[in-house]
């Protein structure tokens, strides 16, 4: 068979993308459970931060996650619930779009959603260095024990906001449309958290 | 034995890739700026281009010549998927730090660039070395822009400190921008001083 015909080389790309595929499948195969295990651990990193649960390595991430965190299934939510001194904190798993990529991250709030006690980003695939900047820890420090004000944190463009009681945070330049959507994805959520807990 | 040092010589020096062909450039701007996240992504760059030139360097007389450069993509992507799977499981950390980037080895023109230059035309331990050097050059390169950047943006190097803690970080050297002065400085360095010599020849 000429190595330029157009069987040999239709069956050529057939049987070498055949080869190389399997071979990749075979390994994706064998490291799944590494893969889940990982985004497990990811997943419980997020929400002990969010919680401000302090950890030292993975062991014992995983040991403060099962003593000081709750799970609770309320109307089909999971409901994550810890406490920081005296006072009651719930949390619950967010999911949704950024300008291009799901965003899945962790929110946490107290017991009256008064207040967002913490933010965490598990996973994202915005623009890398621009709205991929949500995961940079200036940006969810922000969240950190704002005031919800009417029911709804602001992501406003501007200079610097260190108020923690006025209900806005800032957006990252260059990236309006991913600020937009975590506006939009928490205001959400933060309605969903005072259904779910019965307060308004 | 001649071959291999003279091979090393031109991809690490005299026809770096970064320096003097301006390939790759896309990585060198966006991983540099810290040095460990930098150095993974070159190890996976070195080793995605010498198993990727071996591989194209065994199975060429056998590719059609139409379908030449497809086959070649396939390869390059076969083994990024390979280093993408191992950072995933293994170093689940510097897998979300670089993100997107690894599965962008797959475009990097270095990989490619070896491929149809040489792999195209030489024996698989030749392709191998060949891909193996022209990834030390871009390692050299990237190692040392992102030393620059690092210790300029957050003064540390591989995260440990070793400015003063007088020193105010700059903050452009973290931004992407900044990766443009450093690398265009060091090709203006480079071109003028130390290959001057063979550019009159």
């Amino acid at each position: 068979m000429k190595r330029d015909s157009k069987t040999y080389t239709v069956f050529f790309a057939f049987l070498i993308t055949f080869v190389f595929i399997f071979i990749l499948s075979i390994l994706n195969a064998s490291t799944v459970k590494q893969v889940t295990d990982n985004e497990r651990l990811f997943k419980v990193k997020a929400i002990l931060k969010a919680f401000a649960i302090d950890f030292k390595d993975d062991g014992e991430a995983l040991r403060l996650f099962s003593e000081k965190v709750e799970i609770k299934q309320v109307d089909e939510v999971e409901l994550y619930m810890s406490s920081a001194g005296d006072q009651k904190l719930y949390g619950i798993v967010f999911r949704g779009n950024g300008l291009w990529s799901t965003i899945t991250g962790f929110l946490a709030v107290d017991e009256k959603v008064e207040r967002i006690t913490g933010l965490e980003i598990i996973s994202q695939a915005e623009t890398p260095g621009l709205g991929g900047r949500i995961e940079e820890s200036w940006f969810k420090d922000q969240f950190r024990s704002e005031r919800i004000v009417n029911g709804v944190i602001r992501v406003k463009s501007g200079s610097g906001d260190f108020d923690h009681e006025n209900g806005k945070v800032d957006a990252i330049t260059g990236a309006t449309q991913t600020s937009k959507s975590v506006e939009k994805i928490i205001n959400e959520h933060l309605e969903l958290l005072r259904r779910v807990l019965g307060v308004n | 034995m001649n071959d291999l040092s003279n091979i090393a010589k031109k991809n690490i020096l005299k026809e770096n890739q970064i320096l003097i062909q301006v390939l790759g450039i896309c990585s060198t701007l966006a991983v540099t700026n810290n040095l460990r996240n930098t150095l993974i992504m070159a190890v996976g760059v070195t080793l995605v281009t010498a198993l990727s030139s071996m591989t194209v360097s065994i199975i060429k007389d056998y590719i059609p010549r139409t379908i030449r450069m497809m086959v070649e993509t396939l390869i390059i992507a076969f083994y990024v998927i390979i280093v993408d799977i191992i950072l995933r499981a293994y170093l689940p950390e510097v897998s979300k730090a670089l993100g997107p980037y690894v599965g962008l080895i797959i475009t990097n023109c270095i990989i490619m660039g070896r491929a149809e230059a040489f792999a195209q035309a030489n024996k698989p331990i030749l392709s191998f070395w060949d891909g193996f050097t022209a990834g030390l050059g871009y390692t050299l390169v990237l190692l040392t822009v992102a030393f620059i950047r690092e210790l300029l943006g957050f003064g540390t190097v591989f995260g440990i400190r070793v400015m003063p803690s007088s020193f105010t970080p700059w903050t452009i050297m973290v931004m992407a921008p900044s990766a443009f002065f450093v690398v265009a400085i060091l090709i203006w360095i480079v071109k003028s001083k130390l290959i001057k010599g063979s550019e009159k020849k």
